[in-house]
């Protein structure tokens, strides 16, 4: 591994980022929706001297779900793909670089630049939350934006990995909107179904959720802001009286091996196949 | 009748006497009582607390300034102990540190501290065991239990500050409790960390303006009757407040928030009747109300009326049994679920009316203040949690606003409203005069988020320029390391080959063959591009690939570059082109046929890029910048570079750090001729100056001008392996010539070539003719001859023969 390599590739890709009409909307609209919700779920403080932090804290929660991971798939499917379209990728791999390299300074610059449009968004409500009083549990909503980096870097990882596999880059953006779609709405629909039907319990309804990194993200913001999983009903209650403090680790963990594991696979695809 | 009289007069006398006495006495005794005042002191006159309360008379003041005295103290008398100067009273640990046996007694101005821990004891700060005490501006730390009053009736406790040992939550006692102890008084208390404030069978007590937080139970009322709860504050509990078994109790104007442990309710009521809640603010707990079995009694009510319930993550949760509560002007906003109903189902014989909802989406068209649509609480979600609670395990998730959606969407999958409210405010009710904290902004936690915003933005905006530190940083140290690069030579030939000698021109000439293919075979799926292909190439040779399209030139050179995995094997400067395709790939320069440059660039930071992927310099190619017009490219975006340009640009970026072999995949396919011309005149310059050129073109002039050696492939297999002049003569002599003409004159074109004797037919927007070498000049004279302009042409071997 050659790190200066994967240093000046990191710099290209947040160049590119900063070029990127998708990742300024993106950056733009999380922002925005952030800052509203931060100023909307707060605005009680004026109105009713008191304020509603947890309120926030649990749409910025769902704006996260909603927006983090539309963020990262896209731009991980289009980061291969696209260049490999212009063929732009061919004649970088013709250099002395190995792929993996490629895909560690395309996640790693990507990444970098989510970080920090995430910490713009965040950094921006959090002035709101500040401003309003709210800062009792900073922490939580630290951990929440830390949490959401998390969540970037596993979106992000499994575009990178649609984008090493899918051959173009309409069909790797294709593929990257519909896992958006099933992370986000139908695969939770479908365990929702499932618990329905087949009156799970709580230990599996937990055991099929938490095979969604989004879910993993969602339980482990909630347990960072609010300190318990009260709130998710017995599904959250097993999971905080089964794993007790080892919750916590054992979600950032989940959380690591749903983004090692895509790149690890994106990796040897490439190596199996190459890159190009 | 005199001695009557006289007896009378002695017997007045005598109880003028008797009463005269006793009140002078008892006038003596009173004027005792108020002026015994024992001061205690570490200067004196009484140095112990023990003996000045023995002797301390019933009724008299013990004033103890400053000083520390252990416990226990036992106060068996009617006395005052007033503390001036925070005196401390310390348990050692041990037991209860103050206790109160005697009815009428004041504590008042203490430190209290360090109690024993046993539970089963209740090892107190200060317990109360009898009536009329008063326990005023004390301050209690480290005890087990706070204070603690059992059958002590009448009792004002007023102003303590009890912070409770250390300990875990199961483990700590109850900071206050009160226990079949009627009529008391609590009020202004602070409470920190203790686990409860237990008031169990004691009846009209006056809880009032006390601040509880960091505990199990802010409040918990058992059997506690006609009771008056205001003002307080119970904040950061598990529990705000838990109400049962109790009849007429009345809370108002309490701040009730930020409840959210176990259970987690603001205000939770069991079993209890004609509770009366009114203008408290309940916010941001798990629960806002639960209410469970209340009321118990057939003929009672409990009634909430201007209530604020915000932010929390249920409103009011209801058992499905609850019948005859009243909701009357309150306000509820931004929770989670307004009302959640555990259990699922519809809400019967409570009355909701005239409360604010913030999700009521009606209108208020007369402008009374009412909503002219009734509010109708029907979530299919919250049906569903209600119905299924292990799904409130999707609460926040995105899925739930899917769910909603497609509940208003299709109606026939709304759930039935669980409550109407007929008259919906349009505007929230806020009581006023409820002491919540008052939220200030938090200018350090500002200027903290501002910054994370700030470096965010940099991040993102200046990122590049942020790391190039990092990346010199790696540089240098990779320089300082000495510059080791790719180690591990692989033999070729049966030869070690050193790669460090392949970056020396001498080195490489001494390396035969530089480039050796041995039995390459790559397939696509099924499809077999390159069959069985072997050849060698010497250091300094000038080899083409020379073939049609889809003969598997591109396909050999990007196996080469270790671009493909394949079968097999290619060495390049002693490296396998499969397993050490950095160190092959650092031996070539690569120019590819589709020029493909980030359009973003600039040339000149086009080749910086490249150059650091190469850890090289742009400087590397100062000998060829002159030649490569490097400084007429210099400033100008590759996009806008024409294609004789962009040719050199990727000449220019092949050429850095100066490998010794150039691997070109039809470098001149989208050349004129005349770029063309200069360009194989640049390679054949490079070629003097040492360098292995392997190049593919399906162009024979091309072929015939620079290649030493050429090698023709057919459908993926090597065909021939000769010199151009051998090839010329395999060929048989005869040419194609591709004439470009405007596209309206092509058939024009045909018909007159065909008319001077010559093979024409159209081929796509060009004109082929097939001639002898000698006559390859004659297609351009007749057609200019007949007025048809020749824009371009091509000459080629014929292979279709």
């Amino acid at each position: 591994m050659d790190w200066q390599n994967v240093v000046t590739l990191v710099q290209k890709e947040l160049h590119d980022a900063r070029r990127n009409r998708w990742f300024w909307l993106y950056t733009v609209v999380f922002t925005a929706l952030a800052f509203a919700m931060a100023w909307m779920g707060l605005a009680g403080v004026g109105m009713y001297s008191v304020a509603g932090f947890g309120r926030t804290a649990a749409t910025l929660v769902n704006l996260v779900l909603l927006i983090v991971p539309l963020m990262g798939l896209t731009l991980g499917a289009m980061s291969l793909a696209g260049e490999r379209e212009r063929s732009t990728l061919l004649y970088l791999l013709a250099q002395p670089v190995t792929p993996l390299e490629v895909l560690l300074g395309k996640f790693l610059g990507l990444m970098l630049a989510l970080v920090g449009a995430l910490a713009v968004g965040f950094g921006l409500s959090g002035l709101v939350v500040a401003w309003r009083g709210g800062t009792a549990q900073l922490g939580g909503y630290l951990g929440l934006m830390v949490l959401a980096w998390g969540l970037a870097a596993a979106s992000l990882a499994l575009g990178v990995l649609v984008s090493a596999v899918a051959r173009r880059a309409s069909t790797a953006v294709g593929v990257a909107l519909f896992l958006w779609l099933l992370l986000v709405f139908l695969g939770d629909l479908g365990v929702m179904g499932t618990a329905i039907v087949l009156r799970l319990r709580a230990s599996q309804l937990l055991l099929l959720a938490l095979l969604n990194p989004l879910q993993v993200f969602k339980v482990a913001a909630i347990l960072a802001v609010r300190g318990s999983l009260e709130v998710l009903g017995p599904a959250g209650l097993y999971a905080v009286r089964t794993y007790g403090s080892q919750l916590m680790p054992l979600l950032v963990v989940l959380l690591a091996a749903w983004t090692a594991v895509p790149l690890g696979l994106a990796y040897l695809s490439a190596h199996r196949r190459g890159l190009t | 009748m005199r001695a009557l009289r006289r007896i009378l007069h002695i017997t007045i006398g005598l109880l003028v006497l008797v009463l005269g006495v006793w009140w002078a006495l008892a006038g003596s005794r009173s004027a005792n009582a108020q002026e015994q005042v024992l001061v205690v002191s570490p200067e004196g006159p009484y140095r112990s607390l023990e003996v000045a309360l023995a002797e301390a008379a019933p009724g008299s003041t013990v004033e103890v300034r400053g000083g520390t005295y252990p416990g226990p103290v036992v106060l068996d008398k009617p006395v005052r102990l007033v503390g001036v100067g925070w005196p401390v009273i310390d348990g050692g640990g041990k037991g209860t540190v103050v206790e109160i046996r005697s009815p009428d007694v004041r504590v008042s101005g203490f430190v209290i501290r360090n109690s024993g821990d046993s539970l089963d004891e209740e090892n107190s700060g200060i317990a109360v065991k009898a009536p009329n005490a008063v326990v005023e501006d004390n301050r209690l730390e480290g005890t087990l239990f706070g204070i603690y009053l059992r059958k002590a009736h009448n009792t004002v406790v007023r102003r303590n500050v009890i912070q409770s040992k250390v300990l875990d939550l199961p483990r700590r006692g109850d900071a206050i409790r009160i226990w079949y102890s009627n009529d008391v008084v609590l009020e202004e208390n602070v409470v920190r960390q203790g686990r409860d404030v237990v008031l169990w069978y004691s009846e009209r007590l006056q809880v009032r303006r006390n601040v509880v937080t960091g505990g199990r139970y802010g409040l918990h009322f058992m059997y506690c009757d006609d009771s008056v709860i205001e003002e307080n504050q119970l904040v950061n509990n598990s529990v705000g407040a838990f109400l049962m078994y109790s009849r007429r109790l009345h809370l108002r104007r309490n701040f009730i928030a930020y409840n959210r442990g176990p259970s987690g309710f603001g205000v939770g009521l069991k079993d209890m009747d004609d509770a009366l809640l009114e203008e408290n603010l309940v916010v941001d707990n798990r629960v806002g109300i639960f209410v469970d079995n209340s009321p118990r009694e057939i003929d009672s009510y409990v009634t909430y009326q201007r209530n604020l319930l915000a932010y929390n993550d249920v409103g009011v949760q209801l058992l499905p049994s609850v019948r005859r509560n009243i909701y009357e002007s309150n306000s509820f906003v931004e929770n989670g679920e307004q009302v959640h109903v555990a259990g699922g189902g519809r809400l019967q014989e409570n009355v909701w009316r005239g409360n604010f909802w913030s999700d009521y989406a009606g209108y208020d068209a007369d402008g009374d203040g009412v909503g002219d649509e009734p509010y109708r609480s029907q979530r299919l979600f919250e049906d569903l949690t209600g119905r299924y609670p292990l799904l409130q395990f999707y609460r926040y998730s995105p899925v739930v606003q899917a769910i909603e959606f497609a509940a208003k969407a299709v109606p026939v999958v709304r759930p039935e409203p669980k409550l109407e409210d007929l008259e919906p405010r349009m505007s929230p009710y806020v009581p006023a005069s409820v002491p919540a904290p008052v939220s200030t902004p938090d200018w350090r936690a500002g200027a903290g988020m501002a910054l994370l915003a700030l470096l965010g933005a940099a991040l993102v905006g200046r990122g590049p320029h942020l790391l190039e530190r990092s990346r010199r940083h790696l540089v240098s140290t990779h320089v300082g390391a000495g510059g080791e690069r790719a180690e591990g030579a692989v033999p070729v030939g049966g030869q070690e080959q050193n790669i460090r000698g392949a970056f020396q021109g001498e080195r490489v000439r001494d390396m035969e063959p530089l480039i050796r293919v041995d039995h390459l075979v790559k397939r696509f799926g099924p499809f077999v591009a390159v069959r069985d292909v072997s050849f060698d190439v010497a250091a300094g040779e000038a080899v083409a690939l020379w073939g049609a399209n889809g003969a598997g030139k591109t396909t050999i050179l990007r196996c080469l570059l270790g671009l493909y995995p394949f079968e097999g094997h290619i060495w390049v400067g002693g490296y396998h082109a499969r397993w050490q395709g950095r160190e092959v790939r650092r031996l070539m320069g690569f120019v590819p046929q589709e020029l493909a440059f980030y359009d973003d660039l600039s040339a000149e930071e086009t080749l910086a890029f490249y150059a650091r992927l190469k850890h090289t310099s742009p400087d590397s190619v100062a000998r060829w910048a002159e030649r490569l017009g490097l400084e007429e490219l210099a400033g100008k975006a590759v996009r806008e570079l024409s294609g004789g340009m962009k040719q050199r640009l990727a000449l220019a970026v092949a050429l850095l750090g100066d490998p010794p072999i150039l691997l070109l995949d039809e470098p001149t396919a989208n050349l004129d001729v005349r770029s063309r011309r200069e360009f194989f005149d640049l390679l054949l310059e490079l070629k003097a100056a040492g360098k292995t050129v392997l190049f593919s073109s399906h162009r024979f002039d091309e072929v015939a001008h620079v290649a030493d050696r050429v090698l023709v492939l057919e459908s993926g297999v090597l065909v021939a392996d000769g010199s151009p002049a051998e090839l010329a003569v395999q060929l048989d002599g005869h040419l194609v010539v591709r004439l470009a003409v405007e596209a309206t004159q092509v058939d024009e074109a045909v018909r007159l070539l065909r008319q001077a004797g010559l093979e024409a037919d159209r081929n796509g927007k060009d004109v082929r003719v097939c001639v002898d070498p000698q006559r390859k000049v004659e297609p351009i004279r007749v057609l200019l001859g007949a007025g048809v302009p020749v824009r371009d042409f091509d000459v080629e071997p014929d292979r279709s023969g």
